[in-house]
């Protein structure tokens, strides 16, 4: 039962996928001032949004393990495979951000990169959680868990300053699409559509791979666990 | 089509390729990550204590 809904889910998400794509390639009119590269647009919103939300779990996952540490070690351990879960959903959404952003730059603006404040502060963001990634991956000892629960917590302190930048700051990238002022939003229903599709498409891989990540590190988790057992009967 | 219409185009097919390439390639590594686990359990399973 459990494998069926998995199944249904995980097909259900790749034909959302499908006619995200559709609805954003053959569906919404060209914008009249960018043409065609204005599709780019379909696909970078979206995970901009999302690499927030998962950052976010990875947010509050730091903040539970740091909570349940001393109290609840068996939370405290889910609590963790929640944050590096989210950290590295978060990161694999923030890199697309950054490699389709320049593609639609470089169109757009004639440049690839300017270190205007929207830009900067979104490679900050994607720097600070790799280095978070890096430090899972590669220190050992009983603090590590501790140390990069602090670091996602600090990491996702840039998140509201990304998302004010271009409120903030007089940026050369595009004012925000919601929420920025009684010109923000999109004006055409059909793109307004699209970029709906593309954002419920996204967000439901998201779970899908988010899911996936979790039981992967719990999994890990318990392993370590029982190899620390047989060590000490060892 | 115009070269600049023909240049929106690869770009537009170049991000899309891009995004697709990223996220299919970290559920290739999921699943991988996951196999291993699951083979790590078993040989542990089998371990004597």
């Amino acid at each position: 039962m459990k494998k069926l809904g998995v199944s249904l889910y995980a097909a259900s998400t790749v034909a959302l996928l499908l006619w995200a794509f559709y609805q954003a390639v053959y569906v919404a009119p060209l914008d009249a001032m960018q043409g065609e590269v204005s599709r780019i647009f379909y696909y970078h919103v979206p995970h901009a949004m999302l690499c927030f939300l998962f950052f976010a779990v990875s947010l509050l996952g730091s903040i539970g393990y740091l909570s349940f540490r001393r109290s609840h070690t068996d939370w405290a351990q889910i609590s963790d495979a929640w944050a590096l879960t989210g950290a590295e959903v978060g990161v694999v959404y923030c890199t697309i951000v950054l490699l389709t952003g320049p593609l639609w730059g470089r169109r757009a603006w004639g440049i690839w990169w300017t270190w205007d404040a929207r830009l900067t502060t979104t490679l900050v963001l994607w720097l600070i959680y790799v280095s978070y990634l890096l430090l899972r991956r590669f220190a050992a000892g009983p603090q590590v868990q501790t140390l990069a629960a602090v670091l996602g917590i600090f990491g996702a302190l840039d998140v509201p300053i990304v998302y004010m930048s271009n409120r903030w700051w007089r940026t050369q990238h595009p004012a925000p699409v919601f929420g920025g002022g009684p010109d923000s939003g999109i004006k055409d229903p059909a793109m307004l559509a699209a970029f709906g599709w593309n954002v419920l498409a996204w967000l439901a891989w998201g779970v899908l791979i988010t899911a996936l990540r979790y039981l992967v590190e719990r999994q890990n988790q318990k392993n370590l666990r029982r190899e620390e057992q047989a060590a000490l009967n060892a | 089509m115009d070269q600049r219409a023909i240049l929106d185009h690869q770009f537009v097919v170049a991000a899309y390729v891009i995004t697709w390439t990223v996220q299919l390639g970290y559920l290739a590594w999921l699943g991988l990550k996951w196999r291993d686990q699951k083979r790590e359990a078993t040989r542990l399973g089998r371990k004597p204590r």
